[in-house]
């Protein structure tokens, strides 16, 4: 049976966009079967990256009861090399549909987190799924919440900067933990990580701070800054550290090997 | 009337029964004063089948725990017939806010559907008489519904409803 992950921060721009569609790219071409969501309804940003203008349907009329999620999953299995399929549902960037999600109601909540669930029977058992990828929107609010009582792991992003490091720690222990979600803690924009010994400082300091598994240290890159979002590491460059990091945090979902 | 069973409530989820006497029982109906009716004959407790009897005793009990403590939770809040929110929703800040031990139970069904309190124990590995209760509470406080089939009763968050 397939996996649920949903990649959250507490703070924005930690790289969650980033890291889900490069993990999602990862999955896919490693052989497997992923879905990428763009549950950050209030700042899309997966149309941009993933260069896709138009859906046929978005993801919120899928939660708005309007449609099928087959209707909103479009296939980018072509740009992928090898056998791996990769679909990606992306969110209405309209100003009114940012206007329209950001005002819904606790009941219609309910209802997209019913519809979000149901994405277990119809995407992963139904058509074989390995992995439904969410990105979401940072700190504690509805879609995102939503999205990690359906994860069955949250990959968590953050930085070292302090004003971060206390709000994912208090997130880790009053939100993930309530709901008893398995976690994989990645310190984004790491600076000298490349080192062994600084890496097992670093591994050593945060299993201190925040008490989880971690997932991996992605260090920072000027390449990716440089590329301007034009390019998705883990597709066009296979051979880039990035990519390989990616790889191997992959390697460790797929294994089970967080702990 | 006479005493012919002592009623021994041992906390909200268990209550032991001991027959004193079958064969003084005169009426056809037991009765409880307390708890309410517990449709058990006379035959029936005479009969050769104490095991069909006891059966019966016990799921009948179960029926009372889960009324006793529906009962319970209205005395606690001072309500009569409506659940305690009419318009509760089971959305997920509302999961947050709840007390571990019912957080637990919500998710179960949340992530089931629609299930009995049998199955939501087998997923926590909780008793099922527990689990039975903290559902009953979740239906009280207007969270869950709770629909009968048969001998069985389905728990589930009505998402349909509008609202």
């Amino acid at each position: 049976m397939g996996k649920i992950i949903a990649v959250h921060s507490y703070k924005g721009g930690t790289g969650k966009t980033l890291l889900s569609v490069n993990l999602a790219a990862t999955f896919a071409r490693l052989g497997k079967k992923v879905c990428l969501f763009d549950l950050d309804f209030r700042a899309p940003s997966l149309f941009a990256i993933l260069k896709v203008d138009t859906a046929p349907c978005w993801l919120n009329d899928y939660l708005n009861g309007a449609c099928d999620i087959k209707k909103v999953m479009i296939d980018l299995s072509s740009r992928i090399p090898g056998n791996g399929k990769f679909f990606a549902a992306l969110a209405n960037p309209g100003t009114e549909a940012i206007r329209d999600m950001s005002a819904k109601d606790r009941k219609w909540e309910m209802r997209a987190l019913g519809r979000l669930l149901s994405l277990r029977n119809t995407l992963l058992n139904d058509q074989e799924f390995d992995y439904l990828v969410f990105d979401t929107s940072p700190g504690l609010q509805y879609s995102s919440i939503n999205a990690i009582v359906t994860a069955d792991f949250v990959v968590v992003a953050t930085t070292g900067d302090r004003s971060d490091v206390d709000g994912t720690r208090r997130m880790l222990r009053e939100l993930y933990n309530l709901f008893e979600k398995k976690t994989g803690l990645v310190i984004n924009k790491v600076l000298d990580s490349t080192s062994k010994s600084k890496q097992d400082e670093m591994n050593a300091r945060v299993k201190d701070v925040y008490q989880v598994p971690m997932l991996g240290l992605v260090p920072c890159f000027c390449e990716i800054l440089r590329a301007e979002g034009n390019l998705i590491f883990a597709q066009d460059k296979p051979n880039h550290p990035f990519t390989k990091i990616l790889e191997a945090m992959a390697k460790r979902i797929d294994a089970n090997q967080v702990n | 009337m006479l005493q012919l069973a002592d009623v021994i409530v041992v906390n909200n989820y268990q209550c032991f029964v001991r027959l004193n006497k079958p064969s003084l029982i005169s009426s056809t109906v037991l009765q409880f004063k307390i708890l309410g009716e517990i449709p058990v004959t006379r035959e029936e407790l005479l009969s050769k089948k104490p095991l069909h009897v006891l059966e019966k005793i016990r799921e009948n009990l179960e029926r009372l725990n889960e009324k006793m403590e529906v009962m319970i939770e209205l005395q606690k809040h001072g309500h009569k017939e409506a659940p305690l929110l009419p318009d509760a929703s089971l959305d997920v800040m509302t999961l947050l806010s709840m007390p571990d031990h019912l957080r637990k139970t919500a998710m179960t069904i949340c992530r089931c559907g629609r299930a009995t309190a049998e199955e939501v124990a087998e997923q926590t590995s909780r008793a099922r008489a527990v689990e039975s209760a903290y559902l009953n509470q979740l239906v009280i406080m207007g969270y869950l519904k709770k629909e009968r089939k048969g001998r069985k009763a389905y728990f589930y968050a009505d998402r349909d409803s509008p609202g």
